[in-house]
């Protein structure tokens, strides 16, 4: 739906940065309450275990100490009970401290409040534990191999969810096909890993006050209060700034949900602000999925049918509230991408193994499925002898067409050709081609990855749908207030975690009302004085809040118009309004101030029956939309170290109606990078008795910025016909994407070796099992 | 435990004190004693820069140094760069070249750009990329920060004149 727009589209610098380059603002662990006490957690060093016994004593006698508490001392009806709207899934429970068993290393087994974090560490290393080990169950499909330990054993099976899923005639288009190709694929776990990592506070005297690192405040509030069994409204959740989420902050985790129950207990507020070991070993880890698929063409490429098996490794419990689903069942989801193909079929399991929790990270299982669909595709092109940007628009879907996939996804018209061929030029690919043979003859590798993809924008009921989830259903909802001077307060249960969106909301409510962004104040961080909303994650924000925000504007707006119709002595559908001024069409000098209207009716001065609240709260749940994109990335790899370098990576994103596009090329730029640290530099590794092996950041290579090269990006707009404004929404895309781009770029490097890449990620010690596995395949063992 | 200790400093010029016990980290005293809120811990492994100040003119993890170390010394951190309520035009490159997005790496990085342009007015993009190894900010993928980086140069040259 289209709209005429002064400010959205402007890439206004942020609101928030001031206050932020100042280094005057108050992230979770700046919280400081008078009495307030620090949280530490006795944490399992064992992946599987009976816990016997755990003796307190000497930890609790530790001058500062206030109180040590064990998963005995917990009320049992105290549970995180994580469900989906997938019946497969079942229901599972899981305690606020282990009970009879451990089950990841890190998993919390008491707590510790005390003066100070210092005191508090001290007393968790008096606390005494006694394990029995259990055989670890650390591989997936291991897992789900009728003999493996069960972890969860009133379950009767290490699965959380098995899910099928076929459209179309998919052993036929099998039978007919003149190819079958097929691949194995291994995607590692990662981890969103938020620079501020998690933490929460609680002050629970009468009402309950939360402090929580989250992207999803109003969510976290409904949760909290089910869990103790208060009403909504006698739970405020605030959130201060928030140091980055990337999906991992859309969770309530049981080291956040256990400190109203501290709080309560040692009569005084407690934080808990977790270091760094707790977040990379027992926070959550993201997207691991084994996946198997199968492509069936026509002997000239062209797609018929598609299998996958997405086996995902959903850890020890389920990640709450969203389950282990969001991973392979999202990748299976996606399964055709942006291509034609009619016959599709998939196979979908959640296994629990002792590692880690799996939770949300920026695109979740379509960042696994991208990569091994795209990487299949490349494998086929080779195969067929066909250039792989042939092979991909031989298949993809037209361009600007709205369609429905083979698994159900509503696409809403993108530039899914246009996109590659911009791309196309923009890496000078004929020119890389012959500059690559060049190379190679002086024993240098370099090579290019392509990853077209579309992204789900908006997730709201119908592309909750689309991706699997059925009978999902969220309520999102802003709240437009003109004040008495005319400016505006625009309060939301959407929660910024570095996105900006002060800014970006502001610029759509002053369109959306005809007056300035710098006259728009947004209110986040806070249930008391936000709207509900189910919070900042899936790409959703600008396409929800924008939509919510131009419905509640339009009310606002119209009240506006009618009083200042009277005051004018004009008609209201004769009056105009941009930049905080009302005029009537075509006589500009008959005119009021938005804040001259909003005096009038403040003092009550309006038209006879017009009821003057200047103010709106709507929601909005919009159709499914798809924003899409497709990214390049060029390397050279060194053969001899393994190591790679990324020379360029080049992104087109076409996510409709852009409002900000300083913000949306961060977004990608962002996004992009942690495609890349996933895929070349962090690695989770566990041990094969599920010890985990990267506990500090001597271990978890972040990328810096000597690794990276300027992210280009490049825009193509084909705004959605279906939502509000035609924003499609965008900020995951960038790691959906890239993943796959760079291990084909790897993969094209060392196609002289024969190399077949089945796994990420690709550190120097993995390329050089690679090529080592490669020669060794092509060379007969000598005697 | 060890009993506190008066430590004192000079924090962007002015003159503050507090107790700290041998253990203490200079990072958690500067947030927690003295109430800054422009330092930031993110790993407490010295992996990250998100802690980074200048102590007595070099840039220092205070994550590493422990408060009593630092008893007597100046330290500088991202709160004193704006001069009479203005941000210093390092803090502008910052905004204008959008070099951030959640903040909670900025104050290292500030500290870090001002650094690297006191020795090197001109930096090119590899020496800029180098320069910034040991400061992680997970939301930019630098492209922002390199592009700040650059953009102060010119700010700082031009008003150096």
């Amino acid at each position: 739906m289209s709209r005429r727009f002064r400010y959205v589209g402007r890439g206004l610098p942020r609101v928030e940065d001031d206050r932020l380059l100042r280094g005057r603002v108050s992230f979770l662990d700046d919280v400081r309450l008078p009495g307030m006490l620090h949280v530490a957690f006795v944490r399992s060093p064992l992946a599987h275990a009976e816990l016997r016994r755990v003796d307190t004593a000497a930890a609790a006698q530790l001058d500062g100490v206030t109180a040590v508490v064990t998963g005995a001392d917990l009320p049992g009806e105290l549970e995180i009970v994580t469900g989906s709207s997938r019946p497969e899934a079942g229901e599972w429970r899981r305690p606020l401290l282990a009970r009879d068993r451990v089950r990841y290393v890190g998993e919390p087994v008491a707590a510790v409040a005390a003066c100070s974090r210092y005191v508090a560490e001290d007393a968790c290393e008096l606390v005494a534990v006694e394990y029995e080990p259990l055989e670890p169950v650390v591989d997936a499909e291991r897992a789900l191999e009728p003999d493996a330990t069960l972890l969860h054993e009133r379950h009767g099976s290490n699965n959380f969810a098995h899910v099928e899923f076929e459209h179309g005639d998919v052993d036929a288009a099998f039978a007919r096909a003149a190819h079958v190709f097929r691949k194995r694929f291994h995607f590692g776990r990662t981890h969103a890993a938020p620079l501020e990592a998690r933490g929460g506070a609680a002050d629970w005297s009468g009402d309950l006050t939360f402090w929580s690192s989250t992207q999803m405040p109003f969510l976290v509030r409904s949760m909290i209060a089910r869990l103790y069994r208060l009403p909504e409204t006698g739970v405020r959740v605030i959130v201060p700034a928030v140091g980055g989420g990337f999906g991992l902050k859309v969770h309530l985790y049981v080291e956040e949900a256990i400190l109203p129950f501290l709080s309560r207990l040692v009569a005084a507020p407690v934080k808990w602000a977790e270091d760094r070991y707790e977040h990379l070993a027992a926070s959550g880890h993201s997207k691991e999925v084994l996946c198997d698929l199968e492509l069936a063409t026509t002997d000239d490429g062209s797609f018929l049918g598609l299998r996958g098996r997405f086996l995902g490794d959903g850890g020890a419990h389920q990640g709450h509230p969203w389950s282990s689903l969001i991973d392979p069942l999202c990748a299976a989801a996606m399964l055709p991408g942006v291509y034609e193909v009619d016959a599709v079929a998939y196979e979908v399991d959640a296994a629990a193994t002792n590692k880690c929790p799996s939770t949300a990270y920026r695109g979740v299982g379509w960042t696994s499925g991208q990569a091994a669909r795209e990487a299949l595709i490349d494998d086929a092109a080779r195969t067929l002898g066909l250039d792989p940007i042939e092979l991909r628009l031989r298949n993809c879907l037209p361009d600007g067409e709205p369609s429905v996939s083979a698994t159900g996804c509503r696409y809403d018209g993108g530039s899914y050709r246009a996109s590659l061929r911009r791309i196309r030029e923009l890496v000078d690919y004929e020119g890389f081609r012959e500059r690559q043979l060049r190379l190679r003859g002086q024993g240098r590798f370099v090579g290019i990855g392509f990853s077209p993809f579309v992204e789900q924008g908006g997730w709201a009921a119908q592309i909750a749908a689309d991706q699997g989830f059925p009978g999902s259903g969220y309520l999102d909802s802003v709240c437009v207030t003109v004040e008495p001077d005319g400016s505006v307060t625009l309060a939301t249960g959407l929660q910024s975690n570095g996105q900006g969106h002060e800014t970006t909301l502001a610029q759509i409510a002053a369109d959306g009302l005809g007056v300035r962004p710098e006259d728009v104040r947004v209110v986040q961080g806070d249930t008391a004085t936000g709207a509900y909303s189910t919070g900042s994650w899936g790409s959703r924000t600008a396409v929800i809040a924008g939509g919510s925000i131009l419905r509640a504007a339009d009310d606002v707006r119209a009240k506006l118009l009618e009083i200042a119709a009277a005051e004018l002595e004009a008609a209201a559908g004769d009056l105009q309004v941009e930049d905080g001024l009302v005029s009537v069409r075509g006589s500009p000098d008959r005119a009021l101030s938005v804040a001259s209207v909003a005096a009038a009716a403040y003092a009550g001065r309006v038209p006879s029956g017009l009821e003057p609240s200047l103010t709106s709260t709507r929601s909005y749940d919009p159709p499914a939309t798809y924003s899409n994109a497709c990214i390049a990335c060029v390397v050279e790899v060194d053969a001899e170290t393994g190591r790679t370098t990324v020379e360029r990576l080049v992104a087109v994103e076409d996510c409709g109606t852009v409002v900000n596009p300083l913000v949306v090329d961060g977004q990608v730029a962002g996004a992009v990078a942690q495609g890349v640290g996933a895929i070349l530099y962090e690695g989770l590794p566990y041990d094969a008795d599920g010890q985990f092996l990267a506990g500090s950041l001597g271990e978890f290579l972040y990328p810096t910025a000597p690794e990276l090269p300027d992210v280009e990006v490049d825009h193509l707009a084909t705004p959605s016909p279906v939502t509000e404004g035609g924003i499609k929404g965008m900020g995951e895309g960038g790691l959906i994407g890239a993943p796959a781009a760079v291990v084909n770029a790897v993969a094209d490097a060392l196609e002289p070796f024969g190399v077949a890449i089945d796994r990420t990620p690709l550190r120097p010690c993995d390329i050089l099992a690679l090529i080592d596995s490669a020669s060794a395949a092509a060379t007969p063992a000598t005697p | 435990m060890a009993e506190p200790r008066l430590v004192q400093l000079a924090v962007d010029g002015r003159r503050r004190s507090g107790l700290a016990e041998p253990r203490l980290l200079l990072a958690d005293f500067l947030r927690h004693e003295l109430g800054l809120t422009g330092v930031h811990v993110a790993c407490e492994q010295g992996g990250c820069g998100a802690c980074l100040i200048r102590l007595d003119g070099r840039l220092a993890l205070s994550c590493l140094v422990l408060a009593v170390q630092a008893d007597g010394a100046a330290v500088e951190t991202a709160e004193g760069l704006a001069r009479n309520g203005e941000l210093h035009p390092i803090q502008q490159a910052f905004r204008t070249k959008h070099g951030l997005q959640c903040g909670f790496c900025t104050p290292g990085l500030l500290l870090a750009t001002r650094a690297l342009l006191e020795a090197d007015a001109r930096p090119d993009e590899p020496t800029i990329r180098r320069h910034l190894s040991g400061n992680v900010c997970r939301c930019t993928g630098y492209t922002g920060i390199v592009a700040a980086v650059q953009e102060a140069a010119r700010l700082v040259g031009e008003a150096a004149g």
